[in-house]
């Protein structure tokens, strides 16, 4: 018994048909701490979640809240007890609105009880003023980024003032500066005696915001300790059970010509006047904050969106995309920021997911070539390393880095020269990352450009040759390798184009 | 690793299989109900009465399969019918005829194609729209009277081939058609990539809106053919005729494992569900069930297999949650 | 999102217009030249121009109501829906016509607004089918257990001793479907123990229903003598079935209606008889009827037509009727 402990997880088990997800779990959170939940994907940490805010019931062992067993059925209960989750997978309605998605289940009512639209709309004006958030409450979640829907999300778990917070991954989609207001607020939320539970991959991150780290690995707590007595290298050898090196080396890779050169691409509400190029063999990075208009770029350099003005040249020949199709023609694809939007057709198999883009190489003649669509799909996804049960599995069914990797099988299946990787580590555990990088590696070897946009400095520190930084719409500044600095990155990040 | 496997192969065999299963089940018990069930001449009328239902399920699993559906296809039918009934009595040509039922059936879904694709309606009011008007032109134009003594037209629908029915060929040839359009060309890989993300087909380079003609095209001709063989079927261009039977193959598709979610289906499964339907039609007229009750179970097989369709997709993802949190 | 919604709204505009012109051609009959007879101007609400019959009716009462100068007709249709309908019959009374016709979607939805006409002082007559018990109402109709009692007469002297016969059923609920079939009970059925129905099935007047149901009795029985069904219709599609069958060659097959199909059947000696549900007739009835509501001769006038009974002997002048219609070539 210790009045301290705010959350206590005793001896919970639970299987799924095939496969034991927790095995006799122990730890505690306190009062007034952070305490960060880390391991690979599928070691447990997210089934562990899901049973604490009620969305599956343990199959032995107990919850306790302030020492005293609860039952936890559902998540509304779970919300009653002081439990809140914001989710990693981020579930959303795209034609809610703003105040609506803020306040469903929780609608404030009026005193002849019915739901108080005002009061709804004082209350999300005066939050988004708050966070400095620049939107018109009415706007529908479709219209915006991923970002933005996980601020809100994490804006909603703090309205409840709920005791016990869970947060899934909460900085896998914002950017830097988004990050500084959160981990703010947490540490008020802390001063406030909340227990919080962060659950997060990025390991600079967990050393800045824990009290007190635990290890998952295999459905197992591997070890729980005071942050103090932890390191680095500790974590992520309990967390993958080998030795391994976190910071990846990038390789010297002799550079080509130039086969990309992009001259003043415009669209005026979007983005004005960029200008950049890539080499053969080169990686370079976008960096910017929210809403710094990378993701829009690309999207317009790939054919799913028109632009205005500026002219685009692959192998210095001149050309005019104007569908995805164009694009794939001329030997440039682009792995989308949101994979399940835009990336993934869930209900069909991980083989038909890698053949999608090029179905001609497997149709032809008169019909399908299934021996060599099966033989392609597999020796892709021995190469990219994809852990699945089979080819005919559903690839809804796989994990996210899974997932991001059959995605980029099916891309490499176009035998493309220029690969655009939006935000390609997001949501994907370390040994993953590593993954991904090794295989941009081994394209850049292959003389393919790369062109990553990523909100993880570190990542672009360690990966890019050279780095452009948006602002508002514009190109603010580029640095190369012996430039690279967070700093100056941010600087970028936050200025006004002066030229 | 065995116990998992075993499990996953009985999975996939019942969500794969199940629907023949259950074909084969009311097979035998109709067998055992009555004894005139499995005469040729019985097994011959059913595979009759269901292929002009069928052929049209075809169209619609398509489309359904593509994320869209068609309400309009028994009115085009009917549209269709009666201008081919009435291209026979004026030229004589039974081959003029069959293009004339055909090229209605695609004017019209041309038309269904551009509402959806060029004004983004969705399919559901586009289709509603065109039911209405296809319907009202086919009365207009034979001021709501029936067309009779179509004479040598009769062949496509009561014609027969080496002793079998001639709708019978003609739905065993749509089927392998529509197998083949679904598994062996870039157009069926393209409408279950579409029908299941319609996002990411296009982000993967897919050309939604050809695609999306394409599929209308294609059940326009089926719609065509359907019209063909039931004006020829009941012998008379009758502009009021096969009233309900967009529906009819709605269910047969359903039944069969067409998803309206998009994305899943077959041909071959949609078959088994228009069959299924056709076999509990035939035994409860044999069997003598009374007629309210026949379409309490009618409706009741709908419901049934809506919500194994359901069922089973929650339990997959279940399954999902299961796989992504082990190793 | 509003894109689709204008498409809707013009194309529902149009769908409207098409059923609009569907009305055959003689819309109104001619106004009279300037006299002082006085013009009535007489509302025909007909249930739907898509149903075969009442679309045969429609432009039978118009070709009749031509006859008469002294009478203006206009059509209007109520589109199979009973609120579609019963606005028709308030704008009328709104209107101010001198006689409403109204042939009901639904008698009993009908039934308080004619009662409204007959209040606001206008002559109504309801007709095919009648809505009956309304004061001050007349109708005009053709009775249905009539018209399958001169088919069962015929029957009960035809059908030969413990015969097998087949049964035909309208839809459910339907006035005329469920009269006819209660007359083929107590006519028939009740005077003839011996016979046996075999199968007994809801074929909704449609031919296309009562051939899969044919087809699957035609399975289960070797001997049928006799289809009785409750119109031509569902006759002729029991017929269609068995027409190259040597084992039902003098099987008898009674309908109702006399429509085209069924004489010609008639004629071919496969089908046995039918009543005329006459277009005809039933116009000459609501156009003398409706005169003479609208000059005042009579007050209130509640009749039924002739239904002759068409055999062999008596198709010819039937088929004539039917040609000079245009039915049949």
């Amino acid at each position: 018994m210790n009045p301290d402990i705010k959350l206590r997880v005793s001896n919970v088990e639970k299987s799924f048909p095939g496969v034991k997800a927790l095995d006799k779990i122990n730890f505690a959170v306190r009062k007034g701490t952070v305490h960060v939940i880390c391991g690979e994907n599928g070691a447990g940490k997210s089934t562990l979640m899901k049973v604490i805010n009620g969305i599956y019931k343990q199959d032995a062992g107990q919850i306790l809240i302030d020492e005293k067993v609860v039952q936890i059925d559902n998540p509304i209960q779970a919300r009653s007890l002081g439990i809140s989750m914001i989710f990693q997978e981020l579930n959303y309605m795209p034609e809610m609105t703003i105040e609506e998605s803020l306040f469903v289940g929780n609608w404030p009512k009026d005193k002849y009880g019915k739901v108080d639209w005002k009061e709804i709309r004082k209350r999300t004006v005066e939050l988004l003023e708050k966070e400095n958030l620049n939107y018109n409450p009415e706007t529908k979640l479709k219209d915006l980024t991923v970002s933005d829907i996980q601020m809100l999300e994490i804006l909603k778990a703090i309205s409840y003032n709920s005791e016990i917070i869970i947060m899934d991954e909460p900085t896998s989609a914002i950017t830097n500066k988004e990050v500084e207001v959160l981990f703010k607020k947490i540490y008020e939320l802390r001063e406030r005696g909340t227990a919080i539970i962060y659950i997060s991959h990025k390991m600079d991150e967990i050393f800045r915001i824990a009290d007190e780290i635990t290890v998952f690995r295999d459905g197992t707590v591997v070890d729980s300790r005071p942050k103090e007595q932890y390191d680095l290298e500790t974590v992520i050898t309990q967390m993958v059970g080998r030795k391994l090196e976190n910071v990846f080396q990038k390789e010297e890779i002799p550079l080509g010509d130039k086969v990309l050169q992009v001259k003043n691409l415009t669209d005026a509400s979007k983005f004005k006047n960029i200008s950049f190029d890539v080499h053969k063999g080169e990686i370079i990075g976008f960096a910017g904050l929210m809403g710094a208009g990378r993701t829009e770029v690309m999207r317009a350099l790939f054919g799913l969106e028109n632009y205005e003005a500026g002219e685009v040249m692959i192998n210095n020949e001149k050309v005019r995309i104007r569908n995805v199709r164009d694009s794939i023609n001329k030997k440039m694809v682009m792995l989308s920021e949101d994979r399940r939007r835009f990336g993934i057709i869930p209900v069909r198999s991980v083989k038909e997911n890698v053949s999608l883009s090029n179905l001609k190489k497997f149709i032809y003649g008169g019909r399908l070539h299934a021996e060599e669509e099966n033989q392609t799909a597999a020796d892709l996804c021995k190469k990219m390393n994809v852990k699945t049960p089979s080819l005919e599995t559903t690839i809804e069914s796989l994990s996210g880095g899974n997932q991001q990797k059959v995605i980029l099988s099916k891309w490499m299946v176009t035998d493309p020269d220029i690969l655009i990787l939006d935000e390609p580590t997001r949501g994907i555990d370390v040994g993953a990352k590593h993954e991904i990088y090794k295989l941009m590696m081994m394209l850049a070897k292959q003389q393919k450009a790369v062109i990553m946009v990523s909100s993880e400095l570190p990542e672009l520190i360690m990966m890019c040759d050279r780095i452009y930084v948006m602002a508002k719409g514009e190109i603010t500044g580029m640095l190369t390798r012996d430039e690279f600095s967070q700093e100056r990155i941010m600087a970028y990040a936050t200025a006004t184009k002066t030229q | 690793m065995n116990a998992v496997n075993k499990d996953k192969l009985w999975t996939s065999l019942k969500s794969k299989y199940s629907i023949y299963m259950v074909l084969l089940a009311l097979f035998l018990i109709s067998w055992l109900a009555n004894e005139n069930f499995v005469s040729a001449e019985n097994l011959m009328n059913i595979s009759t009465q269901i292929s002009v239902g069928t052929i049209l399920a075809f169209g619609q699993t398509i489309l359904i399969i593509c994320g869209m559906l068609d309400l309009s296809s028994a009115s085009v039918l009917a549209l269709a019918g009666v201008l081919s009934v009435s291209t026979y009595k004026m030229t004589g040509s039974l081959t003029l005829a069959f293009l004339v039922a055909i090229s209605v059936g695609v004017i019209c879904n041309i038309l269904n194609g551009l509402m959806v694709t060029k004004f983004k309606a969705p399919p559901f009011i586009a289709t509603l729209a065109m039911m209405t008007m296809a319907r009202g032109a086919a009365l207009m134009y034979t001021n709501g009277q029936n067309i009779y003594q179509i004479g040598g037209y009769t062949v496509f629908g009561q014609g027969r081939v080496f002793g079998v029915p001639a709708p019978i060929l003609f739905m065993a040839v749509l089927l392998a058609v529509t197998w083949y359009l679904l598994k062996h060309t870039v157009f069926g890989r393209s409408v279950y990539a579409i029908g299941g993300n319609e996002e990411a087909a296009n982000a993967s380079g897919i050309n939604v809106d050809k695609i999306k003609m394409r599929a209308f095209i294609i059940n326009g001709i089926l719609v065509g053919i359907a019209g063909v063989l039931f004006m020829s079927r009941i012998n008379g261009g009758m502009p009021n005729g096969a009233i309900g039977y967009e529906f009819k193959a709605l269910t047969a598709a359903v039944i069969g494992g067409t998803s309206f979610t998009g994305g899943i289906g077959t041909a071959s499964g949609t078959l088994a569900g228009a069959f299924i339907v056709g076999f509990l039609d035939n035994i409860m007229v044999l069997v003598g069930v009374n007629s309210y009750l026949q379409q309490i179970v009618r409706g009741a097989i709908i419901a049934l297999a809506v919500i194994y369709d359901i069922w089973a997709k929650t339990k997959r993802t279940k399954r999902k949650l299961g796989t992504v949190e082990a190793k | 999102m509003k894109k689709w919604l204008v498409i809707t709204l013009i194309v529902s505009l149009m769908a409207t217009l098409l059923v609009g012109c569907s009305q055959p051609a003689p819309q109104q009959a001619p106004t009279p030249a300037a006299e002082e007879k006085k013009v009535y101007k007489v509302a025909y609400i007909a249930r739907a121009q898509a149903d075969s019959f009442a679309a045969w009716l429609a432009n039978a009462v118009v070709e009749e109501a031509a006859k008469y100068d002294n009478i203006q007709l206009e059509v209007f249709d109520g589109q199979a829906s009973d609120d579609t309908e019963n606005s028709l019959i308030e704008n009328a009374i709104t209107n101010k016509y001198d006689v409403i016709v109204v042939q009901p979607n639904n008698g009993e939805a009908q039934r308080p607004y004619v009662e409204k006409a007959v209040a606001a002082g206008i002559k109504v007559i309801t007709t095919n089918a009648r809505i009956s018990n309304i004061p001050g109402s007349s109708s005009v109709d053709a009775d249905p257990y009539m018209q399958a009692k001169v088919n069962a007469d015929l029957a009960v002297k035809q059908v030969p001793q413990n015969a097998n016969v087949v049964v035909l059923q309208g839809p459910p609920g339907n006035f005329h479907a469920d009269a006819r079939r209660d007359s083929w009970q107590k006519e028939f059925f009740d005077k003839r123990p011996d016979v046996k129905i075999v199968g007994e099935e809801i074929a909704n007047w449609n031919k296309d229903e009562a051939m899969n149901y044919m087809e699957t009795w035609v399975q289960a029985n070797d001997k049928i003598d006799a289809i009785i069904a409750m119109n031509d219709n569902m006759a002729a599609g029991a017929l269609e079935v068995i027409k190259d069958n040597p084992k039902f060659a003098n099987i008898l097959a009674y309908g109702v209606d006399g429509t085209a199909e069924a004489v010609l059947l008639i004629k071919e000696g496969k089908m046995t008889s039918t009543s005329l549900q006459s277009a005809y007739d039933l116009a000459t009835s609501i156009l003398d009827t409706a005169n003479k509501l609208a000059t005042g001769a009579e007050k209130e006038i509640n009749m039924d037509i002739d239904c002759p009974l068409i055999t062999k002997d008596n198709v010819d002048k039937y088929i004539e009727m039917h040609k000079k219609a245009g039915a049949i070539k």
